[in-house]
């Protein structure tokens, strides 16, 4: 009894010793070079490392094909087929699949530092798809003016889905806050031309919505979007009419494009609807102007014209109006 | 139809056609230009978890951080080429923590237990020790935080882990928030073909 008592006491106390003294390992690396398929032994084949390839040429092309097929589109409904309901719908989809599917990118509105850098610097290029996305609406606004802000672009279709009550902004302060997105078009360029390390891509790191896309973001950058969403409660597209230095190239050649928003599809009235209609304040004169419409189509919707094309008036005067 | 609006489309027709004609101008130069994709390259040579002679030091998890994708685009790479297979390998163990009834480390490095590790070839049933072990990283846990590439460099490891970027998780931010946030400047945008990444298929 007394011996196995003396024994539990040495056990425990070799125990509690060899705790405390091994309490971490002495660690010391045991081989100095990795052991060959022969070492490890039982047919044992290496594994290769798991390399991922960058999006694929064809999944490129797929978005490029989009984004053109979605302008066609857009520039077909806003000026030919003038449906308010077919441009919401395209917007929400071309919102879903470049917004929250690409996570924003690639996107033509920083694409204008990736074209400015690869323009003045020699060893920068851009990829093929960057210069689709870039040029592609650029081209659609000489033809069709703005359609790409209508119904293709993400940021327009959110802040065209939380457009809830719109002020008309006074005319000359519209203007003058017009002129903020040319300063930050060229502010854009500058920080773009910049040597490479002094080189800051401004356009996205102020990105006011792709935070919401991509469901996370730096605090700034989400806060600034949650504001100009409210804001656009009340002022129709706040980033696109005053900020958006893309916005700004499409408007300067939109102002040149071949064809453009007609509000009524044949006679005029002078009720005003139209003028009255539009949040952005893009309708002057009764006339639509081809630098700040977007192409939504709301002053179709509002157009006593539109909803009764009048087919009763003598076909002559309609005659008169289009020819 | 007047000779006044003539002359106004005519104008708009030239104006247009200028336009188009330098836009396209410019495309082609950068059609031209653009002869390889560039890609966010992490260079492992400047990554501080990575790079010899940065030792006693915390391991940098900006990478973990950073990335503006909720888990990071960077992520833990095991070169099985380079893996000693160890019994106990100092980035899949904490080799500082107290010694559990096998005899090993009782706490595991990594923060979000991505790291799997399994005896492979031979298996000796009585002697554990005497085994290799292949760890493999769980690219759906790792988060890119680094801990692990700290812990395998050399000498205390092979340094067979790495971090890279990847491509199919990258968003290709204009911006990569991670280069942003590196202090050594490890990634940097390269053209594809000098990424180290294998070509595209030609095919694809």
């Amino acid at each position: 009894m007394k011996r196995s008592a003396r024994l539990i006491t040495i056990l425990v106390l070799t125990f509690v010793v060899s705790q405390t003294a091994l309490a971490q390992i002495e660690y010391e690396r045991p081989v100095d070079v990795a052991p060959t398929e022969e070492d490890i032994g039982e047919g044992y084949v290496t594994p290769a490392v798991q390399r991922p390839l960058p999006r694929s040429t064809l999944l490129n092309i797929t978005d490029t094909v989009l984004l053109l097929g979605a302008m066609g589109i857009s520039a077909w409904l806003g000026l030919v087929r003038r449906s308010r309901t077919g441009i919401v719908v395209l917007a929400i989809v071309c919102a879903v699949y470049f917004g929250f599917y690409r996570k924003g990118c690639v996107c033509p509105i920083g694409a204008i530092q990736n074209v400015a850098v690869a323009l003045t610097d020699p060893s920068y290029a851009v990829s093929y798809v960057v210069i689709a996305f870039f040029f592609a609406p650029l081209v659609l606004a000489l033809l069709f003016g703005r359609v790409f802000c209508g119904g293709v672009c993400p940021f327009g279709a959110i802040q065209e889905l939380v457009v809830l009550r719109p002020v008309q902004v006074p005319r000359r302060l519209d203007r003058a806050l017009g002129l903020l997105k040319y300063v930050y078009l060229g502010l854009a360029i500058w920080f773009a031309v910049l040597p490479a390390v002094e080189r800051d891509f401004i356009i996205c790191r102020f990105d006011p919505f792709v935070g919401f896309f991509r469901r996370t973001g730096p605090a700034y950058m989400l806060i600034i979007g949650g504001a100009l969403l409210v804001l656009g409660m009340f002022i129709g597209r706040p980033y696109c009419r005053y900020l958006c230095p893309y916005g700004g190239l499409l408007a300067q050649l939109a102002r040149f494009s071949w064809k453009g928003v007609t509000i009524t599809p044949d006679k005029e009235l002078d009720c005003g609807l139209c003028a009255e209609s539009c949040p952005y304040g893009a309708i002057e004169k009764l006339r639509a102007v081809r630098t700040s419409c977007l192409s939504c189509a709301r002053c179709y919707t509002a157009c006593p014209r539109e909803r009764a094309p009048a087919r009763e008036d003598a076909s002559a005067e309609s005659h008169e109006a289009t020819g | 139809m007047n000779h006044e609006t003539t002359r106004r489309e005519l104008l708009g027709h030239a104006v247009r056609g200028a336009g188009l004609l330098g836009l396209g101008g410019v495309a082609v130069y950068l059609t031209a230009k653009a002869d390889d994709e560039g890609v966010w390259v992490l260079d492992t040579s400047k990554c501080v978890n990575s790079r010899l002679g940065a030792t006693g030091i915390e391991a940098c998890e900006l990478c973990a951080t950073s990335c503006v994708r909720p888990l990071s685009a960077v992520r833990a790479i095991n070169d099985f080429e380079k893996c000693g297979r160890c019994y106990i390998c100092p980035a899949y163990f904490d080799v500082t923590s107290a010694v559990d009834e096998n005899g090993l480390p009782s706490a595991k490095l990594c923060p979000r237990d991505a790291i799997k590790r399994e005896p492979i070839g031979w298996v000796d049933p009585d002697d554990p020790a005497n085994n290799f072990y292949e760890y493999t990283i769980d690219e759906a846990l790792c988060n890119g935080c680094g801990i692990c590439v700290l812990a395998c460099k050399d000498p205390s490891g092979l340094g067979s882990i790495r971090l890279e970027v990847r491509y199919d998780l990258c968003l290709d931010c204009n911006r990569c928030s991670n280069a942003a946030a590196c202090p050594d400047d490890a990634i940097d945008r390269k053209p594809l073909s000098r990424a180290g990444a294998p070509q595209r298929h030609p095919a694809s």
